[in-house]
């Protein structure tokens, strides 16, 4: 449940910014690192700080 | 041309073939056939010179140009080539499948693909969507959505969230990794599980997040007239060969 949630985040955030600025809609490199970003390597950081 | 087809009819294809094809060459297949060439249909700025085909249309999809990329042949042709360097059965069959897909979506617009090159440059079209690649990014981005190539995109986002089964972890152990375990093995070696599964989930959320995000752009941000007409939109004067 907390990985969809991870991907909601994911894609509400992802289609708000490619809105405002549709030239991030661009690239599927882009996109795929902005994924990983959010439901990898972010809570990933946080699990490590906590 | 297609905005989210070509990132979603991979998991479709996947779904009803399970193990006997392989994603990962499933999606670089339904990409390749605008791979290397779609930067220069739009055009980009490099150190304020402007890259660009003359005739973004022939060059996309005629020949002189490197339509022949939306081919069968292609298609075969490279499939070949994959059997041949990596002995691949399956990563060679599922390029094709991918490809073909590819080829195959874009003779939904008004100009279509040259499915049979080289042994003819006629296009196959069925003209259901304006083609407006030559109008640059943006233009093209407003009238796709408003026409009913953004339908036909929707019909693979329905399709995959009635099948979200296909996204868990568990189809990807038990189909994913299975069908291909050499290449999702080395992968394993460097990332972790979780970034596995985020790169096999990746084009399904760039294909409908994209579509999502271009619909309230064209829609709500701007005022671009939705036309489901056969050719349509009609307020674009759409490429035809």
């Amino acid at each position: 449940m907390s990985e969809l949630r991870l991907y909601l985040v994911a894609a509400v955030a992802y289609i708000t910014i490619g809105v405002a600025f549709p030239t991030v809609l661009y690239s599927w490199v882009e996109g795929t690192a902005f994924l990983l970003l959010v439901v990898w390597i972010l809570p990933s950081l946080i699990r490590r700080l906590r | 041309m297609s905005w989210a087809a070509h990132d979603l009819e991979p998991y479709a294809i996947q779904k009803h073939l399970g193990v006997k094809v392989a994603f990962v060459p499933l999606a670089i297949g339904s990409y390749s056939p605008d791979l290397l060439s779609k930067w220069f249909v739009y055009g980009i700025d490099v150190l304020g010179i402007e890259l660009r085909a003359d005739d973004p249309v022939q060059f996309h999809r005629g020949w002189p140009g490197v339509g022949f990329t939306h081919s069968l042949g292609y298609g075969v042709l490279i499939a070949a080539l994959i059997w041949l360097v990596f002995g691949s059965r399956i990563w060679a069959w599922s390029f094709l499948l991918g490809h073909w897909a590819h080829a195959l979506t874009d003779t939904g617009d008004t100009i279509g693909t040259m499915l049979f090159f080289p042994f003819s440059t006629e296009t196959f079209g069925i003209g259901a969507w304006a083609y407006a690649g030559q109008y640059g990014r943006l233009i093209d981005a407003g009238a796709y959505f408003s026409g009913l190539g953004f339908v036909w995109d929707g019909v693979f986002v329905v399709y995959g969230l009635i099948s979200w089964r296909m996204l868990k972890r568990e189809y990807f152990h038990d189909v994913i990794v299975r069908a291909d375990p050499r290449f999702w093995g080395w992968m394993g070696r460097w990332l972790p599980e979780t970034a596995l599964v985020a790169l096999y989930r990746a084009s399904f959320f760039y294909g409908t997040t994209r579509w999502v995000a271009w619909i309230i752009w064209a829609h709500v941000i701007h005022d671009f007239p939705l036309d489901l007409s056969w050719g349509g939109p009609q307020w674009v004067d759409a490429a035809y060969d």
